[in-house]
C-alpha cells in the first residue's frame, strides 16, 4: 500500500507527498504524509463524528460541545496536566468541529512524538470529567454562540438549513440551536453516552504530516492504541426526501445591515465516483468565480452587491450548492435576485467558454498549491478528505476528476441540479424600524 | 530549510532596506511591500484616505489593464494581491506560484506604480469603507465594535484614534483627487520597503528594487511625531449601548511606553504570556474566568496590537507601531457577569503585579515561548513579514531576539518589567451592552456585582475569590454611554 502510493505519487497529481498507511485491526488506521519541514510534525485526530450525527431531539451541537469536553483531562493526565505538557513541548494546540467531522490537532516538535502520542491515546480511551466541569464548560460554549450572534451571516445560514432540510441532521447549524446550547448542563449523562458511541477507534483516523520516522511512530501508535475496542455504534442518519416544490423564506435582522440573498439547490453527497461534484465545484469558479460573467456584471460594473459567491461543501450526505450576495441598495434585492435567477438559466442554457475551462483547471490547481504551503495546512487538507472517505488516495482522485470534467459536464449538472423545485431562496433584509447609525 | 537572508541589496535608509529571502527548492514566491504610509498620516476630516488609496492599488486596475483584466490575467495562477492598511504602513501581499513568478510580478509591478484611478473603481471601494462603517461594524461584531471602541479612547486626540478604514465622515468626504494627490505625496522609494522571499532567479531581487527606484519618486519626508497618551487618575469607561448585544463585549487597556524595540518588552511578553496568552489555555484570565468560572469563549492579554490571521493562533504579521499598549480582551460575557468579569480581570492583572510570577512560573512560560515562538514563523510568507518587522523595530530577526533574551532573563526582570509597566490603574474600558445606563451606573458606583452561575459546582476557593472580585473597589474617573449610532461618524 505504501510503495504504490509513493510511487503513485512520483506522477502529476496534485499531491506529491509520499504516503505511509497502517491499518491496526480495531478498526484505527494511521496516515503519514512525509512533508518537508525538519524538525517539526503536526498530529491530527480525525473523529468521523459530526452535527449530522445528532439526530436526537434536544441533542443539537452536541458533537461541538462534546469536542470542548475532549480537553477535561483523565485520571493520568487530568486538565491542568495536560495543559502542562502542551505548553512545555511549546505545541499548537486546538479542535473544530462541521458538519461531518471533528478534528483535534497538535502542532510541535517532532522530537514531541511520543508524548503526542500518549496524551492522546490515553483522553482518546479514557477521558473523565466530573459533572461541575461539564457544566462550567457548556457556559463557555453558550459564550462562544454569543460571540457570533450578531453575524447576520450565522442568521442567514440558520434559516437556510431550517428551511431547506425538511429530515436530515443538516437542518441544524453545528453549534446547535440555542435552547439545546442552553440545556446543555443537564445533559451529563447524555455526554458519557456520546463518548462511548462515537470515540472509538473505528470512527477514527490519525493523521501526522512533516518530519517523522514511520516505523518507530507506527509501532508508538500501535502500543498505546491497540487495545482501544471497537465499539459497533452505528447512528441512523435520516435521508432526505426528494424537494418537490421551491422554498422561500425571509430573515427580519434586528440590527442595521446590508440584504443578503442565498439560493440554494440540493447538490450530491462527496463521491469520487461521480463527476457531479467536482463537476459542481468547477461550475462554481467558471459561473461565479471573480472572472465570471455575473460577478464582472453585478460586482464591478452595476455594483449592485459587494461580492457574489456560490458552491458546495464536501459533504457525506446532499449538501446545498449555495449563491450568496449582499445587495449595496435595500430597493435592488429584487433586481439582483432576477439577475442570479436569469444567470441560473443561462449557465443550463449555454456551454461555458472552453478558455475560461481551461484556466479554471489552472486556478483550481494553483490555489490548491498555494494553500498547502506548510505541516499544518497539508494536515488540514488530508484531514478533510479522511473525514468523507478515510482514504488518503482521495485527494489525488478529487482533483484528476477536475481535469476531466468538460463544457458538457458543466452545462449538464446545471440542468440537473439547478430545477426550480430543488431551489431554496432567503433572505436577511433590515428590520423596519431599526435605527441605523446613519 | 531555513532561508537564507540577503541583505541590503540596494541601501535605501536606515530601516528601509529590502528584505530579501532566498528559499532553495521552495515553490512559492512571497511579496511583502511595506509603505511607511497608514491611518496616522489621514488628513482630519479625510479619516480613511491611507486605506482608500490601498484599496485603489489592490482592488483597482493599471493603466494598462482594467481591473477586469486584472482579474482575467490573475485567474488561471490563482495568485492572490491585497493591500493591509494599518496605523503606521500599508503592506502589499501577493503570493504566487514559481511557475508563475514573471507574468504576476508584471502585473504586482504596474498595480503599485501604475494605478489606474477608475472613478468606477473608487465609488466601489469607498462605497465597500462606508458599508463596513455603517453597516458591519456598529452591528455584525460586537468583539470587533469593544476593540475599535477602546482604541478610540486609548487614543483620543492621537493619530491612532480613529480606525484604519475611517470615519464615517472622513470617508463621506474622500474625492478620488484626494487619494491620486495621497499617492503622489506618500507612494516614494523613501517610504517604501520592499520584501520578497522565495526561490528566486539569480538578478531577480536586484532588479525589482532598480524597477521601484527608478519609478516611483523620491521624497524625504519624516514621519510626524506622535503625542504621548497621557497617563489618567483611574478607570476612563464607555460603555458603548447597543439594543441588541444579548451579551456583553468588554476590551481594556492603557498605553504602554515600550515596543519590540526596547529591553523590557522581552520580559513582558512572558509575564503576558502567563497572563493571557492568546487563544491557548497557559494564560491566567483564560483559566480563571472561563475554564473554572464558564463565563465566556475567552480572556486574552496583549502588549502590543494583535490582529489574529485568519483562523490560526498567531498574531498577523505587518502591524508595527511606534506606539503600543497592553490590552484584555474580555469575549462577550452574559449581562448580569459583566461588571463581576471586569473586576476579575482587574483583579488577576493585580495579582500578577503584587505579587509576580513564581520562579517555577517564569520557567515553564520560558520552555514554551521559546519552542512555541518558532510556529509563528513556519510559512516563509511569514517568515518574510516577521523580518519587515524586525526592521521597523531595529532589531534582529524577532524569532530569535525572543530566544536570544529568554536564555539570560531571570524571574526578577519579570516582576520588575512588569511593576515598572503594568501598575497602573488608568485603564480606558470599552463595553458594548444593551444595558448600558444601568452598567454605567453599576459600575460608575462600585455596586457589588455577585457573579450568577449558570450551574451550581465552583470550588469552595473559587467562591472565596469571588467574594473578593465581587466587592473590588474600582477608582472610577469617567463613567459614559455613547449609543452605537454615534460610533465612528466623525
Amino acid at each position: 500500500m505504501m510503495q504504490a502510493l509513493a510511487a503513485s505519487s512520483q506522477g502529476r497529481e496534485v499531491f506529491p507527498y509520499p504516503i505511509d498507511v497502517k491499518d491496526f485491526g480495531n478498526g484505527l488506521k494511521l496516515v503519514g504524509v512525509r512533508f518537508d519541514s525538519p524538525g517539526l510534525a503536526a498530529y491530527y485526530s480525525v473523529v468521523r463524528v459530526g452535527s449530522r450525527h445528532e439526530v436526537e431531539k434536544g441533542r443539537t451541537g452536541f458533537a461541538h460541545f462534546f469536542e470542548h469536553m475532549m480537553f477535561r483531562g483523565t485520571e493520568s493526565y487530568p486538565e491542568d496536566e495536560y495543559s502542562e505538557v502542551l505548553r512545555a513541548m511549546g505545541a499548537d494546540s486546538n479542535a473544530y468541529t462541521s458538519v461531518d467531522r471533528t478534528v483535534y490537532h497538535i502542532l510541535a516538535s517532532s522530537r514531541s512524538l511520543p508524548k503526542i502520542v500518549e496524551i492522546e491515546s490515553d483522553r482518546f480511551q479514557s477521558l473523565k470529567y466530573s459533572r461541575e466541569q461539564f457544566q462550567k464548560e457548556a457556559g463557555a460554549v453558550l459564550g462562544e454562540y454569543n460571540k457570533s450572534a450578531a453575524n447576520p451571516f450565522m442568521g442567514l445560514y440558520e434559516k437556510l438549513q431550517e428551511t431547506a432540510y425538511d429530515v436530515h441532521p443538516y437542518k441544524h447549524m453545528t453549534i446547535g440551536f440555542l435552547e439545546d446550547i442552553q440545556a446543555m448542563p443537564t445533559m451529563y449523562d447524555y455526554s458519557l453516552e456520546f463518548f462511548r458511541r462515537f470515540y472509538r477507534p473505528e470512527y477514527v483516523t490519525l493523521l501526522v504530516v512533516g518530519d517523522y520516522d514511520w516505523e518507530a511512530l507506527s509501532a508508538l501508535v500501535e502500543r498505546r492504541y491497540r487495545d482501544w475496542e471497537r465499539g459497533g455504534y452505528v447512528v441512523d442518519i435520516p435521508r432526505e426526501p426528494p424537494q418537490s416544490a421551491p422554498r422561500d423564506a425571509s430573515v427580519q435582522w434586528p440590527a442595521p445591515t446590508l440584504p443578503l440573498l442565498a439560493i440554494a439547490y440540493k447538490a450530491p453527497a462527496f463521491s469520487t465516483e461521480l463527476v457531479d461534484m467536482p463537476g459542481l465545484d468547477v461550475l462554481s469558479q467558471v459561473h461565479f468565480g471573480e472572472t465570471s460573467p455575473i460577478y464582472q456584471r453585478l460586482v464591478i460594473e452595476k455594483q449592485w452587491v459587494d461580492f457574489v459567491s456560490a458552491g458546495a461543501t464536501d459533504q457525506a450526505d446532499p449538501p446545498l450548492f449555495t449563491i450568496l450576495t449582499r445587495v449595496r441598495e435595500p430597493e435592488k434585492l429584487e433586481d439582483v435576485r432576477k439577475a442570479v435567477l436569469d444567470e441560473v438559466e443561462r449557465i443550463a442554457r449555454e456551454l461555458p467558454d472552453e478558455k475560461k475551462l481551461e484556466a479554471t483547471k489552472s486556478h483550481m490547481k494553483y490555489e490548491f498549491l498555494l494553500r498547502t504551503d506548510t505541516a499544518d495546512s497539508v494536515a488540514n487538507t488530508m484531514a478533510h478528505y479522511l473525514s468523507l472517505t478515510n482514504d488518503p488516495s482521495t485527494v489525488n482522485e478529487v482533483y484528476a476528476l477536475y481535469d476531466r470534467v468538460s463544457a458538457d459536464d458543466v452545462r449538464a449538472l446545471a440542468q440537473k441540479y439547478f430545477r426550480p423545485e430543488n431551489r431554496t431562496s432567503v433572505t436577511l433584509t433590515q428590520a423596519p424600524g431599526v435605527g441605523g447609525p446613519e | 530549510m531555513n532561508p537564507m537572508i540577503l541583505s541590503a541589496v540596494l541601501a535605501l535608509g536606515a530601516d528601509r532596506d529590502p528584505v530579501v529571502l532566498q528559499s532553495p527548492g521552495n515553490p512559492l514566491v512571497s511579496f511583502r511591500f511595506v509603505l511607511h504610509a497608514g491611518s496616522a498620516l489621514d488628513p482630519p476630516g479625510k479619516e480613511g484616505l491611507a486605506a482608500l488609496t490601498g484599496l485603489m492599488l489592490s482592488q483597482g486596475g493599471t493603466e494598462e489593464l482594467s481591473l477586469t483584466e486584472v482579474m482575467e490575467a490573475l485567474y488561471p495562477m490563482a495568485a492572490g494581491f491585497s493591500s493591509q492598511p494599518e496605523k503606521e504602513v500599508t503592506t502589499f501581499v501577493g503570493q504566487a506560484h514559481r511557475d508563475h513568478l514573471e507574468p504576476y510580478y508584471a502585473v504586482f509591478r504596474d498595480r503599485l506604480q501604475k494605478p489606474r484611478f477608475d472613478p468606477q473603481d473608487f465609488e466601489r471601494n469607498k462605497n465597500d469603507l462606508l458599508n463596513y462603517l455603517t453597516k458591519s461594524l456598529p452591528s455584525a461584531d460586537d468583539e470587533e465594535l469593544g476593540k475599535k471602541s477602546l482604541e478610540q479612547e486609548l487614543y483620543a486626540g492621537h493619530a491612532y484614534r480613529h480606525p484604519v478604514q475611517g470615519t464615517v465622515a472622513g470617508v463621506e468626504a474622500l474625492t478620488l483627487d484626494d487619494v491620486k494627490a495621497f499617492y503622489r505625496e506618500h507612494y516614494t522609494i523613501e517610504n517604501l520597503q520592499i520584501g520578497i522571499a522565495g526561490d528566486l532567479p539569480e538578478g531577480f531581487a536586484d532588479r525589482v528594487v532598480e524597477d521601484f527606484r527608478k519609478s516611483l519618486p523620491s521624497r524625504k519626508a519624516a514621519a510626524p511625531t506622535l503625542p504621548r497618551p497621557p497617563i489618567g487618575k483611574g478607570l476612563e469607561v464607555t460603555v458603548v449601548e447597543k439594543s441588541t448585544a444579548e451579551a456583553t463585549a468588554i476590551s481594556l487597556g492603557f498605553p504602554l511606553e515600550i515596543t519590540r524595540s526596547d529591553e523590557d518588552f522581552y520580559p513582558l511578553l512572558v509575564a503576558n504570556t502567563y497572563l493571557g496568552d492568546h487563544r491557548t489555555f497557559n494564560g491566567v484570565l483564560m483559566n480563571e474566568l472561563r475554564a473554572k468560572r464558564g463565563l465566556n469563549y475567552g480572556d486574552y492579554s496583549y502588549i502590543e496590537a494583535f490582529h489574529q490571521d485568519g483562523g490560526s493562533t498567531f498574531a498577523l504579521p505587518n502591524v508595527p507601531r511606534r506606539q503600543q499598549s497592553f490590552s484584555i480582551w474580555i469575549r462577550p460575557v452574559a449581562p448580569e457577569n459583566a461588571h463581576f468579569a471586569l473586576r476579575g480581570a482587574i483583579f488577576y492583572l493585580r495579582r500578577l503585579v503584587d505579587r509576580g510570577m513564581t520562579a517555577e512560573e517564569f520557567e515553564a512560560m520560558r520552555e514554551y515561548l521559546t519552542s512555541y515562538s518558532k510556529l509563528w514563523v513556519q510559512s516563509l510568507d511569514r517568515r518574510l513579514g516577521y523580518q519587515l518587522d524586525s526592521s521597523f523595530y531595529g532589531t534582529g530577526f524577532y524569532i530569535d531576539e525572543i530566544e536570544k533574551r529568554l536564555a539570560t532573563m531571570t524571574v526578577e526582570d519579570v516582576n520588575r518589567a512588569v511593576k515598572k509597566h503594568l501598575d497602573r490603574w488608568d485603564f480606558r474600558v470599552a463595553m458594548v451592552a444593551s444595558n448600558a445606563a444601568e452598567m454605567a451606573a453599576a459600575v460608575k458606583e462600585n455596586r457589588r456585582s455577585p457573579v450568577t452561575y449558570q450551574t451550581s459546582g465552583a470550588s469552595e476557593e473559587v467562591l472565596a475569590e469571588d467574594r473578593e472580585i465581587e466587592v473590588l473597589v474600582l477608582p472610577i474617573d469617567s463613567v459614559k454611554v455613547i449609543p452605537v449610532a454615534e460610533s465612528f461618524q466623525k
